[in-house]
């Protein structure tokens, strides 16, 4: 009887030790969670990253789970369980515990690429894609893990789950290149949906869309590029910075190619150039008082006009020559005013009697004109940054027909550039500097220079 | 040679433009008419803008007229009497010419939506406007400024019959009722006689000359043709040898209707005998590579035409950055601005005095060149002789001052 009663006295004591370990156990790490999570939870609300709180979250009932296997675990350690349970249990614990967790993990994972897919504004395919593969790779590792615990043999496993991953990363390399890519421009945050940015390769535009592997590019409103994340990073980037004011309607930049075409009409002498001139077309006129504009642009300092050059080089008048030169075609506003100034200058050299000399046989003076093709180019403006990007890769041409066609060919009160600012963007003070800058006065190349310079700090 | 060959010369913009003007002229037909295949420079420019054309998807065609020996030593007559030399046009010439033509016009196939008619020597297929209608440009190459009145009334009845007329210089134009325009020619930088080369095939080339590279050089390549006045040039270089020690190398070729050039070069063999710094050189056709070389070679490039078409060797010696002297006729001037981008002259003296000059100032010379470079790149490239050819094809069809495409 008494070796019953001691035998049921040994045992009750082997229950009670580990029942009273649990318990505190149970109530200690309790304590301790609803402490930690306290502090954690008001941390996280101080910091701006929102994954502490996504983490704080998925944790807060597993976690409550934790402290029970954690309490079992100290338990079954005190208890006199023979060892041939003992081990077993512990395993059996620990696969709990890593159930948990692997269940814990998806959620969270889950939770996260959810809340940056969103912040990145990928495509739903793209986060489920991304929660398929994370899944899978938290599967293995609690798999493996698993495996691990039950002393089954993991080395075959782990090579060739190594092999799959080692294929799946070559496969989709420059995918998880751009992936991560996407993840640390949104990390460093130096562009944003909006900006407009030039890279290093050419490609420009306003950003409209930042994806998980691609950065969309608005090229004015007519195409879009997608740049891969990874090379956004690599390249150097300028960013202009937000999206300016919208004009009503872009400006259309077009360029000019011409024809010269021949009146067969020459003069020899200042009475036949001034006779001549007097009926001759306004395109004539345009044609011998610019083309020396266009034609020769790398001539620094370039030549007067053709009027000007043909009475000092042939005629060798340098005195009405210089008079000539200086007619400011940007002061007269139409064709016929400026073929009235030249004309008026001849003559009243004539009146005085001042010329009297012929050229040489094969040195007159042609009356030619031109031909304009307008021709439509692939830039278009849609606000000031367009604008200006855009006028720094501008072919001379086009620059020419903007610039000094409108008033003198096209019959317009200014150029095209004033007249776009004015009318689809408000900027009447811009608008007003460019038509009073005076494109006579510099070459083409300082023209675009001083144009670039007066938009610069306009935007700024 | 590709189209996207010219790109990094030119630029993306300019071949861009071209492929937009090639895709407005979709679907026509552009047949060019000349009198020979080979030697001469509308052969020369035909033969590399046509391949050019096609690949823009421009439909352009090329067909020459047939003529025997007497009818093209009447043209070769008519050439020189259009560039102002005394010469008989005898009513046997104007027979032989009449029947030729009426010969080609019967026999040659007129198949173009747009007929570009190339020199005198097939200016009469415009006979056959009446029957089939079609746009018709007559493309005169020479130097037509003092045309011999004879030579100049007979072509006319025939050139008021075109649509267009296209002249290389504003001098060769006249008031005339038919719509005129100015282009002109062009030169290749890629093909042989303008592409790039290494030094040791230039020394190679002056070498096997057996030209010493001991003095500065002076180069005229010219076919020989009383109108390039080599016997000019020779007198010019005697007045610079007299303070100035160089050596002048003459070079050129034949061309098939020219049955002159022969004359003229024995006439040159002899001025130069036994003067050991003048070379004469006469290259066959095709030699680009070794016109391109003494051009490389040259000191000063020289051009003392009397008459000119246009005169691409300036061009070509200008593309080199070499410093010219050049005559003030025909399309020369288009090309050298004076003092910009070379020196002008207007006879002997002046031709060596303003060789003296630039020998004597070498970093002047050097400007000249580099000046007459930038000039060309923008304005005597093939690229624009292209694209004024289409812009010319595209004003038949829009006879405005400003066309929107």
């Amino acid at each position: 009887m008494s070796d019953t009663f001691g035998w049921s006295s040994e045992t009750w004591r082997d229950l009670v030790i580990p029942l009273a370990v649990f318990l505190a156990g149970v109530l200690a790490t309790l304590w301790l969670r609803r402490i930690a999570y306290n502090r954690l939870e008001r941390w996280a609300k101080r910091t701006k990253w929102q994954g502490d709180e996504i983490l704080l979250q998925v944790t807060k009932v597993s976690s409550i789970l934790w402290c029970l296997l954690l309490s079992a675990s100290l338990a079954l350690a005190v208890s006199k369980v023979p060892e041939r349970w003992k081990n077993p249990s512990s395993d059996g614990l620990w696969t709990l515990f890593l159930l948990s967790l692997t269940l814990s993990a998806l959620s969270l994972a889950s939770k996260l690429i959810t809340f940056y897919g969103e912040r990145l504004q990928a495509s739903q395919r793209a986060i489920r894609l991304s929660n398929t593969i994370t899944s899978a790779v938290i599967y293995v590792i609690a798999i493996l893990i698993l495996l691990d615990i039950w002393g089954a043999p993991i080395s075959v496993v782990l090579l060739i789950t190594l092999f799959f991953a080692l294929v799946i990363i070559l496969v989709f390399r420059e995918t998880l290149i751009n992936l991560v890519s996407g993840l640390q421009l949104n990390a460093i945050k130096n562009i944003k949906v909006g900006d407009y940015i030039k890279l290093e390769t050419g490609e420009e535009g306003y950003i409209s869309k930042i994806d998980w592997t691609t950065t969309q590019i608005n090229v004015m409103g007519k195409s879009t590029v997608l740049v891969p994340n990874s090379k956004l990073l690599r390249s150097t980037v300028i960013n202009y910075g937000q999206t300016l004011k919208k004009a009503r309607e872009p400006f259309r930049f077009f360029d000019r190619a011409h024809l010269k075409e021949l009146t067969g009409f020459k003069a020899k002498n200042l009475r036949e150039l001034a006779d001549i001139l007097k009926n001759a077309p306004p395109s004539v006129v345009y044609y011998h008082t610019h083309q020396f504009l266009e034609e020769q642009p790398y001539f620094a300092p370039e030549p007067a006009n053709d009027f000007a050059v043909w009475v000092t080089d042939t005629l060798g008048n340098e005195l009405l020559g210089e008079k000539l030169a200086s007619v400011d075609a940007f002061e007269l506003l139409t064709p016929e005013a400026l073929r009235a100034k030249i004309v008026s200058i001849i003559e009243e050299n004539l009146s005085a009697g001042l010329e009297t000399r012929e050229s040489l046989p094969g040195g007159e003076f042609h009356f030619m004109k031109s031909v304009s093709a307008i021709l439509p180019t692939q830039y278009e403006a849609h606000d000031l940054r367009e604008f200006l990007e855009t006028l720094r890769k501008l072919s001379l041409s086009s620059l020419h027909l903007h610039i000094f066609e409108p008033r003198l060919r096209l019959g317009k009160a200014t150029n095209d550039f004033s007249i776009w600012l004015e009318n689809s963007l408000d900027e009447k003070e811009l608008a007003d500097k460019i038509a009073k800058f005076d494109p006579y006065s510099y070459t083409l190349e300082v023209t675009r220079s001083l144009l670039i310079q007066l938009l610069e700090k306009h935007i700024q | 040679m590709k189209l996207g060959d010219y790109e990094a010369i030119v630029g993306k913009d300019s071949i861009q433009e071209l492929r937009l003007l090639a895709r407005k002229l979709s679907g026509k037909v552009i047949q060019n008419v000349n009198s020979t295949f080979t030697g001469g420079g509308v052969a020369e420019i035909l033969s590399r803008m046509v391949p050019l054309l096609s690949e823009l998807g421009v439909d352009a065609r090329w067909d020459v007229i047939k003529g025997d020996k007497a009818f093209f030593e009447v043209t070769k007559k008519l050439h020189n009497a259009l560039h102002g030399r005394d010469e008989q046009i005898t009513p046997q010439d104007i027979s032989i010419f009449q029947e030729t033509s009426q010969k080609n016009i019967e026999d040659l196939s007129l198949y173009g939506d747009i007929m570009f008619i190339h020199d005198p020597q097939p200016i009469a297929l415009v006979e056959r406007k009446r029957g089939i209608g079609k746009r018709w440009i007559w493309r005169c190459h020479i130097d037509v400024s003092k045309p011999n009145e004879a030579a100049w009334n007979l072509l006319l009845p025939w050139v008021l019959r075109y649509d267009s007329v296209v002249f290389s210089a504003p001098a060769f134009s006249t008031p005339l009722s038919t719509r005129q325009f100015l282009i002109s020619p062009s030169i290749d930088p890629l093909s042989d006689k303008n592409k790039e080369l290494p030094q040791d095939t230039i020394d190679a080339v002056v070498s096997k000359y057996g030209i010493a590279k001991d003095k500065p050089l002076i180069v005229q390549i010219s076919r020989f043709d009383y109108l390039k006045d080599p016997v000019g040039v020779i007198q010019a270089f005697r007045l610079v040898r007299r303070s100035m020690d160089c050596r002048l190398v003459l070079a050129g070729g034949t061309a098939t209707d020219d049955p002159e050039s022969e004359k003229v070069l024995s006439e040159v063999m002899d001025m130069s005998s036994g003067d050991p710094d003048i070379h004469v050189l006469s290259i066959p056709a095709g030699s680009d590579i070794e016109i391109n070389a003494l051009q490389r070679a040259a000191t000063i490039v020289v051009q003392k035409s009397l008459k000119e078409g246009f005169g691409l060797t300036v061009s070509e010696a200008l593309w080199k950055a070499k410093p010219v002297v050049a005559s003030a006729v025909g399309g020369i001037p288009l090309q050298v601005k004076n003092k910009f981008t070379g020196l002008l002259s207007h006879g002997i003296e002046g031709t060596a005095y303003a060789i003296k000059q630039l020998l004597g100032k070498p970093e002047y010379a050097r400007w000249l060149g580099e000046n007459g470079r930038e000039h060309v790149r923008h304005n005597f490239l093939i690229t624009r002789h292209l694209r004024d050819y289409m812009l010319l094809f595209l004003t038949l069809e829009y006879p405005r001052d400003v066309i929107y495409i």
